[in-house]
C-alpha cells in the first residue's frame, strides 16, 4: 500500500514541533509518519517508500545532515525538505549541494511547507516514474542477443546496413533480419525513438 | 587611754559602715572595738574598787561586753579572712551566750559564787585591787569557750596560712592566738593559781590594733585601685576615642543607657539627653530594626554575646553604618540586668565594600552579556522552537475550521498545546531577562541542580549542534547552597563553554563533557565538576587561567575565568582547575553548604 500512496515522513527531536507538522500534514490530507530520530526512522525505512521528508536540521546523534548523505548512499529517491531553527549559510548550502529539495526555517508558514511538501511528493512521482521507465529500457535491453546488441549499437550510431555488414563481416540481408529483430524487442517503430531510449541508459553516446 | 584609742578606731570604722551598709565587716569592728573599749573600762574600775559592793556588778557585767567582743570577732574573722570551721564558731556563739545566761542566774557571777573581800596590793607601781572570793565551778564553761576559741584562732590562721596570705595569718591570726592565751590569766586568777589583776582589756586591745591595721592596710589599698582604676578609665577612654569606639551601658532593670561623648557623637544624641532604649531605638534605619531587635533579644534571652551590624539615621537625615558588641549580665537568678558594649562607625568600610560589590557586579554582568552575545543561536533556538509549534498549531486549527467539519477533540489538544508551549517560550524570555539586567546580588538559599538543568537549557542546543556528548551525574537531595543563582548559573555556563571550546578540534568520538554534582566528605561544601576530553591545560598555565585577561583563544577578553572566580569567591567558595588523568581537563567549584537555619528553599532560577 505504500509505495502506492506517497508518505511524508517527519523527522524531528523536538516532539511540540513534530506533533504540530504531523497534524498540519494529517490535516491537509496526507498521510505522515513522524520519528523522533534519525536512527527510529531508518530501523523502518523501506526503499520502495514513496512520498517526501521533512527532516529537522539540528538533532542529536545523527543529525539532518548525516541522515540526507545515508539515504544518498542507499539510492533513495525521497525528496528532502530541511526545517531548521537556526540554519547557518554553511548548513544550508551543503544540504541544498546534497540535493535537498527546500530549506525551511522555523516557525515555518503552513503554506510553505505545504507547498514545499507537494513539490516534493510530484518531485518523487517524476523520478519515481522516470527510474520506471529506464528499468523497462533495460529489461528490453536484457532481451537482446548479444549479435543483436552489437547492431543497435551501430545504429544509433547512425550507421547504414551496408556499413555494419561490412563493419562486422557480414551481408545486408542478415543485418537487416537483426535490424528488425532489435526494432521489435525494443519496441520501437523509428531509429530516433530508439536512439532516444538508448541515450536515457547511457547508450549512443561514444 | 586604751579604751579611748578603741573608741575612736571604733568610731572611725562605723562612720565607714554607715557609708558602706553592705560591708559588715566595719560594723563587726566597730561593735569589737566598742565592746575592747568597755572591757578596759570595767577592769579600771575593777582595779579602782575598794568594796565588796562596788566590785560585785562589775564582774557580773563585765560579761556583756565580752560576750559582744567574743562574737563580733568570730564573725569578723569569718566574714573577713573567709576562713575558720562554722560548726566551732557556733559552738563559740552558743557557749559564750550559754556563760551569760548563767552569768546572770547565779547570785555573783559565773566565776565567784561569792566576794568575800577586797584585797589590795601593790603593781606595777599603784596599788591594785582583787577579790577575795570562792570560784564558781560553772566558769569551767567559760574556760571551754576559751579553749574553743583558741582552737578556732590556730584553724583560721592554718588556712590563711596555707591560702599563700601569711602576713594576715601572722598578724591577725598571731594577735587571736595571743589574745586567746593571754586572756587564760582569768581563769588562772580565779582558780589563785597568780596573783595578777584582770587585764583583759589590754589582750583584747592587741586584736582590735591587729584587725584595725589590717582594714587601714585594705582602705589605703582600696584608695591606690580607685587612683588606678581612674587612670586606666582614662586611658580606656583614650584608647577608645581615638579608635572611634562609642561605649556604652543599658541598665536594663532601670532602662537608663550611659554612653560616651563620642557614642553620643556617633548616634547624634545631644551631649545632655537622657537616653533610654526606645530612644535608642527611635534612631534605627527602618529596614534594619528588626535584625537589631532579634539580634538584642537573642543576647537578653540567651546572656550570650550581643553583635549586630546596622544603620542609623542621624538627626540631618544621614545614614551611618554602625558595628555593635556587647553582652549582658545576669543576676543570680539568671535575669539580665545590664548590658555593656561599644559601638563603632564603620560607614566607610560598608561605602567601600558596597563599591566593590557594585564593581563585582558590573564585571559579571558585562561578562554575561557578552556571553549571551556568544550564544545568540542558542538563545535563538530556544525561543524558536516553541514559537514554530504555536504556529503550526495555530494554522493547523484555523485549517481544521475552514474545514467546516471541526473536530473539536482536535481543536482541543492543539489549544492545550499552544498554551504550553507559549508558557516555554514566556519561561525561556524571563530567563533570559534575569540575565541581560544589571540587578543586585540575590542571596537565596538554592538547589545546585536546579542552576545546572538551567544552564542545560540555556546551552543544550549549542551542545547538540557542536556535536558535544553531554552527560550528567547530579547527586540527588544534595543540601543548599546560598547565592546568586544568576550569577551560579554564569559561572556553570562559562565553564560549559569553555569545555565547548577545548574539544572544538577534537575528534566527535572524543567531546565528551561530564558535568557531576557532589557533597564534600566535610559535610560542608557542594562540588560541581565539569570535565572536558579537550587538549587540556599547561601545567605552569593552570593558576595564570583565573587572571583577569588572559586567554588561550583567538576571540575573547580573556575575563571569563576572572570573573567566574570573583563571583565564586564572593559566594565563599573556591574554583580550581585540574587535569585529567587521562585526557583533558576538570574544572571545579565548591560552595559552602547553606547554615540550617537559612534552610527557605527557594527556586534556583531566582523568581522573586
Amino acid at each position: 500500500m505504500r509505495a502506492l500512496e506517497p508518505t511524508v515522513f517527519v523527522v524531528d527531536d523536538y516532539a511540540p514541533v513534530r506533533n504540530a507538522i504531523s497534524r498540519l500534514l494529517r490535516t491537509a490530507g496526507f498521510v505522515v509518519a513522524a520519528f523522533a530520530s534519525a536512527d527510529a526512522f531508518l530501523a523502518q525505512y523501506d526503499p520502495a517508500a514513496s512520498g517526501c521528508l521533512v527532516l529537522d536540521l539540528a538533532m542529536p546523534a545523527v543529525s539532518g545532515l548525516e541522515l540526507q548523505e545515508i539515504l544518498a548512499q542507499t539510492g533513495s529517491l525521497l525528496p528532502i525538505i530541511f526545517l531548521t531553527a537556526h540554519g547557518s549559510i554553511p548548513q544550508s548550502v551543503q544540504a541544498m549541494k546534497q540535493g535537498a529539495s527546500d530549506f525551511l526555517t522555523k516557525p515555518v508558514n503552513d503554506e510553505d511547507l505545504l507547498a514545499a511538501v507537494r513539490t516534493a511528493i510530484e518531485k518523487n512521482r517524476v523520478l519515481r516514474h522516470e527510474q520506471a521507465e529506464l528499468s523497462e529500457i533495460r529489461a528490453r535491453l536484457a532481451t537482446l542477443t548479444p549479435r543483436e546488441r552489437e547492431v543497435l549499437d551501430y545504429v544509433v550510431a547512425g550507421k547504414l546496413n551496408k556499413q555494419i555488414a561490412s563493419d562486422l563481416g557480414t551481408v545486408e540481408q542478415t543485418i537487416k533480419i537483426h535490424r528488425a529483430h532489435v526494432m521489435q524487442k525494443m519496441r520501437v517503430r523509428s531509429v530516433a525513438e530508439l536512439v532516444r531510449l538508448t541515450q536515457r541508459c547511457g547508450i549512443g553516446a561514444r | 587611754m586604751n579604751a579611748a584609742a578603741c573608741l575612736t578606731l571604733a568610731g572611725f570604722y562605723f562612720a565607714i559602715w554607715c557609708k558602706q551598709r553592705q560591708n559588715q565587716v566595719y560594723l563587726l569592728f566597730s561593735c569589737s572595738a566598742i565592746a575592747a573599749a568597755a572591757i578596759s573600762a570595767f577592769e579600771l574600775c575593777m582595779l579602782n574598787s575598794r568594796t565588796v559592793g562596788e566590785y560585785e556588778p562589775l564582774v557580773r557585767w563585765i560579761h556583756v561586753p565580752t560576750w559582744v567582743l567574743t562574737l563580733s570577732f568570730v564573725a569578723f574573722v569569718r566574714l573577713y579572712l573567709h576562713a575558720g570551721r562554722a560548726w566551732l564558731a557556733w559552738s563559740i556563739y552558743g557557749l559564750r551566750t550559754l556563760v551569760l545566761i548563767l552569768n546572770f542566774i547565779f547570785p555573783v557571777s559565773i566565776n565567784f559564787t561569792a566576794i568575800t573581800d577586797i584585797r589590795q596590793f601593790p603593781w606595777g607601781g599603784q596599788m591594785v585591787s582583787v577579790p577575795v572570793a570562792a570560784p564558781n565551778p560553772w566558769g569551767l564553761l567559760s574556760t571551754v569557750s576559751l579553749v574553743l576559741l583558741l582552737i578556732f584562732s590556730v584553724d583560721t590562721s592554718i588556712t590563711v596560712w596555707r591560702r599563700g596570705d601569711r602576713r594576715r595569718a601572722l598578724l591577725v591570726g598571731g594577735s587571736m592566738i595571743f589574745g586567746a592565751i593571754l586572756a587564760w590569766h582569768v581563769p588562772l586568777v580565779i582558780w589563785g593559781v597568780i596573783d595578777v589583776p584582770f587585764f583583759l582589756g589590754f589582750s583584747y586591745t592587741a586584736i582590735v590594733a591587729a584587725m584595725g591595721y589590717e582594714l587601714s592596710n585594705d582602705m589605703a589599698r582600696a584608695a591606690s585601685l580607685a587612683r588606678e582604676l581612674e587612670m586606666s578609665d582614662k586611658r580606656l577612654n583614650l584608647a577608645a576615642d581615638s579608635a572611634n569606639l562609642g561605649m556604652w551601658e543599658w541598665d536594663i532593670v532601670r532602662d537608663e543607657i550611659w554612653i560616651t561623648d563620642k557614642g553620643r557623637a556617633i548616634f547624634g544624641f545631644d551631649s545632655s539627653e537622657k537616653l533610654d532604649f526606645d530612644r535608642f531605638r527611635s534612631r534605627l534605619y527602618l529596614e534594619d530594626r528588626q535584625s537589631v531587635l532579634k539580634a538584642v533579644e537573642h543576647s537578653l534571652g540567651t546572656g550570650g554575646e550581643y553583635e549586630s551590624e546596622y544603620r542609623v539615621v542621624l538627626p540631618n537625615g544621614q545614614l551611618r553604618w554602625i558595628a555593635g558588641r556587647g553582652h549582658v549580665e545576669l543576676n543570680r537568678d539568671g535575669r539580665p540586668v545590664r548590658m555593656r558594649g561599644a559601638s563603632l562607625d564603620i560607614t566607610k568600610r560598608k561605602h567601600a565594600e558596597e563599591e566593590a560589590e557594585r564593581h563585582r557586579n558590573e564585571m559579571a554582568h558585562l561578562s554575561r552579556v557578552t556571553m549571551l552575545g556568544e550564544l545568540s543561536g542558542s538563545i535563538a533556538h530556544e525561543l524558536n522552537l516553541p514559537l514554530a509549534a504555536i504556529l503550526t498549531n495555530a494554522q493547523t486549527a484555523q485549517r481544521i475550521l475552514a474545514n467546516g467539519d471541526a473536530d473539536l477533540g482536535e481543536v482541543r489538544e492543539i489549544l492545550n498545546e499552544i498554551v504550553s508551549e507559549d508558557k516555554r517560550a514566556s519561561e525561556a524570555i524571563r530567563r533570559l531577562r534575569l540575565w541581560m539586567t544589571k540587578r543586585e546580588v540575590q542571596q537565596h538559599s538554592l538547589r545546585i541542580n536546579r542552576v545546572v538543568r538551567d544552564v542545560l537549557k540555556l546551552i543544550g542546543s549549542d551542545l547538540t549542534n557542536q556535536k558535544i556528548n553531554m552527560h550528567t551525574e547530579l547527586t540527588s537531595n544534595l543540601p543548599t547552597v546560598t547565592g546568586d543563582p544568576v550569577q551560579l548559573q554564569q559561572v556553570l555556563l562559562n565553564l560549559v563553554v569553555n569545555a565547548c571550546d577545548a574539544m572544538a578540534n577534537s575528534d566527535a568520538a572524543q567531546r565528551h563533557l561530564v558535568i557531576r554534582t557532589g557533597i564534600e566528605t566535610s559535610n560542608e561544601a557542594i562540588t560541581v565538576s565539569i570535565a572536558d576530553r579537550g587538549r587540556g591545560i599547561s601545567e605552569e598555565r593552570i593558576e595564570q587561567l583565573f587572571e583577569p585577561f588572559f586567554t588561550t583563544k583567538e576571540k575573547g577578553m580573556g575575563l571569563g575565568l576572572s570573573v567566574c572566580r570573583t563571583i565564586i569567591s564572593a559566594h565563599r567558595g573556591k574554583l580550581w582547575a585540574t587535569n585529567n588523568a587521562e585526557r583533558g581537563a576538570t574544572f571545579y567549584f565548591s560552595l559552602p553548604i547553606t547554615a540550617p537555619d537559612e534552610q527557605v528553599v527557594i527556586d534556583g532560577n531566582g523568581s522573586s
